[in-house]
């Protein structure tokens, strides 16, 4: 692939057999003998996505009441695995926090914490409830033949799950011999193998919400079981606004009390705190998937 | 596969300005935003145009015809040019009441 095909590896497969070679045509007259700049890549990366969630069915005018809840719902699941993402780097900047600022002196952090942890499980919960809602209708479109529509995303994501897993416990063992220091980025080796194992873990989690919105938009629904999903929706994205405040005032409560826990310097400011790469990711994810979210609230409002 | 009802709503809605251009004559990619950016002032990327042709063919406003060196011109196809002709009539009702209430007269606008 040169990187003329590569700015269209956003837009989905059968878009760019139908449209990438004239469309690549197009980028070639607009901008010449020149590199595309990053307006255009930038554009090219937001239409494709655009054109993969229509492809996904979570884009697109709207057809009937069920399926703008249906989509609306679908939303918030697809935002909810951003959480998840980003509840794996908060998690990860968040260890052994307790011993810098200890609950009895500060109670601001671990309040926050507990919040962030209670309201997380919560969220999984609402999804476990509404996956059990769903599967009635799942198994009736099993038993109508809808298994090869769903064979390609369920297949991907147990092959990426599979190779996570196997690659969890060398993982896991090297680590264990390393020094606590090595394992925080004192060894670039195992930073990067480590770096490589988070992104396969992620886009496992983006293979399993794939098939999980492919299911969705599929299965039989009654109209009380998808008002069921819909609330439950409602409930969820409830439980991700919650999550992100709750984690803005443990990064700002660490801010204030323990500054080094956050930069790793022994003397820091609680400004130079707020800069803490992995949580400045972490809440951008948050603030995206809120966004994403908020989406398909509306779609379910106007439905 | 059945075909979505049009959608078109405002003019500059890159669908509308993709018919409006279409409306002399079919025309390639690169062309459309070149005769978009001259009439409307309004300067369409490679993403948004595709994705404003795609919907338009899957709708079955326009058709693709056969390519010319990599370039696919589009024409407009007969519904095409009755839901273009939906939306001038639109405008048309929209902008003379404007006018009539601010006491213009719409050849004098040109």
């Amino acid at each position: 692939m040169n990187d003329r095909s590569r700015l269209l590896r956003w837009y989905p497969a059968a878009w760019r057999d139908r449209y990438g070679e004239e469309m690549l045509a197009l980028i070639d007259d607009e901008v010449g003998g020149g590199g595309p700049g990053l307006g255009l890549r930038l554009s090219l990366v937001r239409h494709g996505l655009a054109e993969r969630a229509r492809t996904a069915g979570l884009r697109g005018p709207s057809t009937s009441r069920d399926t703008d809840l249906r989509r609306g719902a679908l939303l918030v699941l697809v935002a909810w695995s951003a959480f998840m993402v980003a509840g794996a780097g908060y998690s990860k900047a968040s260890e052994h926090f307790n011993a810098a600022v200890p609950a009895g002196v500060h109670p601001l952090p671990q309040v926050a914490y507990d919040v962030v942890l209670a309201f997380g499980v919560l969220g999984g919960l609402l999804v476990l409830a509404g996956a059990a809602i769903a599967v009635p209708g799942f198994v009736r479109a099993l038993q109508e033949g809808a298994w090869p529509v769903f064979r390609p995303h369920v297949v991907r994501a147990i092959a990426l799950s599979a190779t996570t897993v196997a690659l969890t416990l060398p993982l896991a063992l090297w680590a264990h011999q390393l020094s606590e220091q090595q394992r925080n980025g004192g060894s670039a080796v195992y930073s990067a193998a480590f770096l490589g194992w988070a992104a396969l873990g992620v886009i496992s989690l983006a293979m399993w919400t794939a098939a999980a919105v492919a299911v969705g938009r599929r299965v039989e629904l009654s109209p009380r079981a998808l008002q069921a999903e819909t609330r439950l929706a409602l409930a969820l994205v409830a439980a991700m606004v919650v999550v992100t405040v709750a984690s803005a005032v443990w990064w700002a409560g660490m801010a204030a009390y323990a500054p080094s826990f956050l930069t790793g310097a022994q003397h820091a400011t609680a400004a130079a705190a707020l800069f803490n790469l992995p949580l400045v990711v972490a809440m951008g994810i948050m603030f995206a998937g809120l966004a994403l979210s908020s989406v398909g609230v509306r779609r379910i409002a106007r439905a | 596969m059945a075909r979505q009802r049009p959608t078109l709503r405002r003019q500059n809605d890159p669908p509308v300005l993709i018919l409006a251009s279409l409306a002399d004559g079919p025309k390639h990619g690169h062309a459309l935003i070149k005769d978009i950016a001259t009439f409307a002032g309004v300067e369409l990327g490679p993403g948004a145009l595709y994705g404003a042709i795609a919907r338009l063919e899957e709708q079955g406003l326009i058709e693709a015809l056969a390519p010319v060196d990599r370039r696919r011109p589009y024409r407009l196809t007969a519904a095409g040019e009755a839901a273009l002709k939906e939306v001038v009539r639109d405008m048309h009702t929209v902008s003379s009441v404007a006018a009539g209430r601010l006491g213009l007269s719409l050849g004098g606008l040109a």
